[in-house]
């Protein structure tokens, strides 16, 4: 139990409105069964500032999120004392059209982010699950999340090239720039994209950003067999299409999303999304070769556009949340192009031994695949460990991105992060030498 | 802090050299006066240092050894790729040693499906190019040097090149690396597949201007060459134009694979140098260049050339074919060297600033030319607004070098001032250390010096590089070192 004085001088320092200590309220922020005693919605980076620095005068524990949307990631916390919430920081900074640049604070969504970009025809290029949900700039940035068109455009490390942080013993400091290139000391902001709260507070962030292209297609076709649809993957990868996503849904994924988005899809079949977005005659040019190459290898499917288009990516980006029952795992993997049939492969086998109901889909040019469990924990638990033991063998990743705790407590989520762990420790400990950011879910 | 390399004796060195011998073969361990003085600077040779001695390793394992015995006996030690760098990042430590990774210079692993190539440090950039350009494929990321510089160098620097608009830099094609760390530890983090667990090591690495240890193996991306490429060159008779064009023509959505620009200075020279068909009149060329599929170019190419004529180009030409298109980048890329026809001596700059201050900007840096009398040639990659200002300056010319300096710095203090960066692509390295206050103040600075202590609580590898003065490490919790003002003065040390 935190001592009264400590909690009244933290509600001090955001006001008692933004300031959760009641019980009913705290339980939103349970992860893994561990509840903080306090939440704190700070309003401006300077209080953050204040926060930490009492926390590491206390040693309080702390948690930081965004909106928590992605709080069941991480293994389950050591402890947690306090919860600090950036959502009040919720200033867009400067959007500096002509260079394509805009600076944020972390608390803003992602969602009125685009809005606010889009005015001037732009947009950041990143399209992770929950944008619709809420998810802020600055909980993304922390969880590495990302969507099916990294393949056209990247990864959060592509675009961050500026940020500031609230570090552990409360000091603000900046890393990176305002421009788009850049070599002035260490490439700070790549440190931050996937440290999830543990290296310190994101509080504001900048980003290169892109024209919004002028417009879109999806063609969805279904094949007869694995093998072919990933043959006309790979012919599609190494054509001069340039893709902007590329997304194979396995059967079980199929059935549920054409069930639902009243989509003409043949059961029990792979089939592969496949977005291109540009100049309407470049869209139409390139979505003929796409077919066609499709076509020979035995894919039937059709063109979708505007509204149908924009909600089946939304449903493929958010499929976990949206057609998987609440007690379900999600994991995602990441293996190289070549090696996702022998990966589809062992999924579809052991979801079939062990009677676990799986739905996976893979970002087909990145070899990412986000994966659904439904099913008996222990049978859960068995899958888990031998499919990570077979993608292991293949020199590839398999990382729980959400699950029950009972399964969390059985398997490490994170999986082995290599010989580099030796120096992920030190960097933590020089950060936050109390290991008071987030302790035990990550590094 | 000067004391702490003290010179060694020569039955130290001796007992030292016979160690490296051990390690790596006579044939890889320099001490000969006269080889020696080949590796005291990098492509920057104002500075110099000699080294006690270079080693030149095969293998992983052998940098580990040799770093571990420096670890052990404190000495610095200083990586070093092809010495292409232009900001002094390979000048060697006194009383130190450098690794020169230029044997280890195999490709490892071409994987064409998967669009790979793992290489080891001292591969050439190029070769990278040649060994997957049959199949179709390139790796993006060009510096001018790029026919000599090496993969090591170019994480070490995160190397940009004249296509980094729309394709990115070094960080952005490299996807893990295998490294020796300042203690001779062996790690490696990221690889083939992506999204590995754990903080991304790899991103700060690159361009960590190898104060974080050795990378000996390099993953990285290739990419398929595009369906269509168009270059053509607008005439301007004014820079600022020119510059004015850049950013008329990202507002209009189009993202140029990449846009560079010219001032009279340096057309005249290239023109007499090679021959690129420059109009040697014109004040300004701007050189662009779109790819993508043939529809997307056809389509983007009228609204660049109506954006040139908006800002008034004096004349568009479009090359006719693959060779026209080279010549028209090989004048931009030999502008550097072509700068010896019209002066002795020149010094470059690597500022950056935003895309919509290129005008300015230009026509501050014209002032303080004429404030300065010296004559400053301009050449940069325009679309990310990466500055290359050459001062053009005369060494025998008493005090022409310092004035020099001075200007340079003054044009690096304009860059930030717009909200900018004062290197781009060259690195702090020596040169620039001075400089990095302007952007950063002490609690930025204190966090990079986390991140080095974390991996070099020795302070042994690159020593007295990037950092404005030098920090010292401190036990985790405790207050990064600062040093004293009486000794910042000068009036006073340490023990």
């Amino acid at each position: 139990m935190l001592k009264k004085s400590i909690i009244k001088n933290l509600q001090n320092i955001v006001g008692e409105k933004d300031t959760y200590l009641k019980k009913e309220s705290l339980n939103s922020f349970n992860i893994d069964g561990v509840i903080p005693e306090i939440a704190l919605f700070p309003n401006n980076v300077e209080q953050v500032s204040e926060i930490m620095k009492l926390a590491s005068k206390e040693s309080l524990s702390t948690i930081p999120m965004g909106s928590g949307t992605k709080l069941a990631l991480g293994n389950k916390p050591e402890k947690a004392d306090i919860v600090i919430s950036t959502k009040n920081l919720n200033r867009i900074v400067e959007h500096a059209a002509s260079d394509l640049v805009a600076t944020t604070e972390s608390g803003v969504s992602l969602k009125n982010f685009q809005a606010e970009l889009n005015k001037e025809n732009q947009f950041l290029a990143l399209d992770p699950p929950h944008a619709e949900r809420g998810a802020t700039i600055g909980g993304v940035i922390a969880t590495n999340d990302s969507g099916p068109e990294r393949l056209r455009y990247g990864t959060v490390r592509e675009f961050l090239i500026g940020l500031k942080i609230v570090q552990a013993d409360g000091s603000i400091f900046k890393g990176g720039s305002k421009v788009v290139k850049n070599v002035a000391g260490y490439d700070m902001p790549k440190l931050y994209v996937g440290s999830l709260g543990t290296l310190g507070i994101i509080v504001e962030s900048t980003f290169r950003l892109y024209p919004v292209p002028e417009y879109s297609e999806t063609f969805l076709v279904s094949f007869p067999s694995l093998e072919k649809c990933h043959d006309v993957v790979m012919s599609l990868l190494s054509s001069d299409l340039v893709l902007t996503s590329l997304e194979i849904l396995n059967p079980e994924l199929s059935n549920s999303l054409a069930r639902s988005n009243n989509l003409d899809l043949e059961d029990n079949k792979y089939s592969l999304l496949v977005g291109v977005r540009s100049v309407k005659k470049a869209v139409k040019e390139q979505m003929s070769k796409v077919k066609t190459i499709c076509n020979q290898s035995g894919g039937k499917g059709d063109i979708i556009v505007g509204a149908q288009e924009e909600e089946l990516w939304e449903d493929v980006r958010n499929f976990p949340w949206k057609i998987v029952n609440p007690e379900k795992i999600i994991l995602k993997a990441g293996v190289l192009v070549t090696d996702i049939p022998k990966v589809l492969g062992n999924i579809d086998e052991l979801s079939e031994k062990s009677g676990v109901k799986t739905y996976v889909s893979t970002r087909a040019g990145s070899g990412v695949s986000i994966i659904a469990m439904e099913g008996e924990d222990s049978s859960i638990v068995n899958m888990v460990k031998s499919l990570r033991a077979f993608i292991s063998e293949q020199r590839g990743h398999l990382v729980i991105q959400e699950a029950p705790s009972a399964i969390k407590s059985e398997i490490d989520v994170w999986g082995d992060i290599g010989s580099g762990r030796v120096i992920m420790k030190k960097i933590k400990s020089n950060f936050d030498p109390d290991n008071l950011l987030n302790p035990g879910r990550y590094i | 802090m000067t004391t702490q390399h003290k010179t060694k004796s020569s039955s130290w060195k001796n007992k030292f050299r016979e160690k490296l011998i051990d390690i790596i073969g006579s044939e890889g361990v320099i001490f000969s006066e006269d080889e020696l003085l080949a590796y005291d600077c990098d492509a920057l040779t104002s500075y110099r240092i000699k080294p006690i001695f270079v080693v030149l390793p095969n293998t992983a394992e052998q940098v580990s050894q040799v770093i571990k015995e420096c670890y052990h006996e404190n000495i610095p030690f200083v990586p070093r790729g092809a010495g292409t760098g232009l900001s002094g990042g390979a000048l060697p430590t006194e009383e130190g040693i450098v690794i020169s990774l230029s044997r280890m210079n195999k490709i490892i692993d071409i994987d064409i499906p998967n669009q790979r190539v793992v290489v080891e440090p001292g591969v050439v950039n190029i070769w990278v190019t040649n060994a997957v350009s049959s199949a179709g494929y390139y790796y993006a990321p060009d510096p001018s040097s790029q026919i000599v510089c090496t993969i090591g160098g170019n994480v070490a620097e995160n190397s940009g090149g004249v296509h980094c608009l729309k394709y990115g830099v070094t960080t952005n094609h490299v996807l893990g690396v295998e490294m020796v760390l300042p203690d001779g530890e062996l790690i490696e983090v990221g690889g083939k597949a992506l999204d590995s667990p754990g903080y991304d090591i790899t991103g700060l690495v690159v361009g960590s201007e190898g104060l974080l240890g050795i990378v000996t193996k390099v993953t990285l991306k290739i990419i398929k060459k595009p369906e269509a490429v168009k270059t053509l060159f607008a005439s301007f008779d004014h820079v600022e134009d020119a510059g004015a064009s850049v950013s008329g023509i990202t507002a209009r959505g189009v993202i140029p694979a990449g846009m560079e620009i010219m001032d009279s200075f340096c057309i005249k020279s290239v023109e007499e140098t090679v021959g690129a068909g420059y109009p040697i009149d014109a004040g300004a060329i701007l050189l662009v260049e779109l790819d993508g599929p043939t529809a997307e170019v056809e389509a983007q190419m009228p609204i660049v050339e109506e954006v040139l004529k908006e800002n008034k180009a004096t004349g568009i030409k479009i090359a006719k074919d693959a060779k026209e298109r080279d010549l028209f980048w090989k004048g931009r890329k030999s502008a550097f060297p072509a700068m010896g026809r019209i002066s002795s001596d020149y010094y470059v700059q690597d500022g950056v600033i935003p895309r919509s201050k290129l005008a300015e900007v230009l026509g501050e840096i014209a002032e303080l030319s004429k404030k300065y009398g010296l004559r400053v040639a301009n050449v940069f990659h325009a679309g990310d607004g990466n500055l290359h200002p050459l001062v053009l300056y005369d060494s025998s010319k008493e005090g022409d070098l310092d004035k020099t300096l001075e200007l340079a710095g003054e044009i690096l203090k304009v860059c930030v001032d717009k909200g900018g960066s004062i290197t781009g692509e060259h690195g702090v390295g020596h040169d620039k250390k001075r400089f990095l206050s302007l952007m950063f103040d002490e609690s930025d600075l204190d966090a990079m010096n986390l991140i080095r202590c974390a991996f070099d609580n020795k302070g042994l590898c690159n020593p007295g590089k990037l950092f404005p003065t030098p920090r010292t490490c401190v036990e985790p919790g405790m207050k990064p070192y600062h040093e004293h003002p009486v000794q910042k003065s000068g009036m006073g040390e340490m023990y």
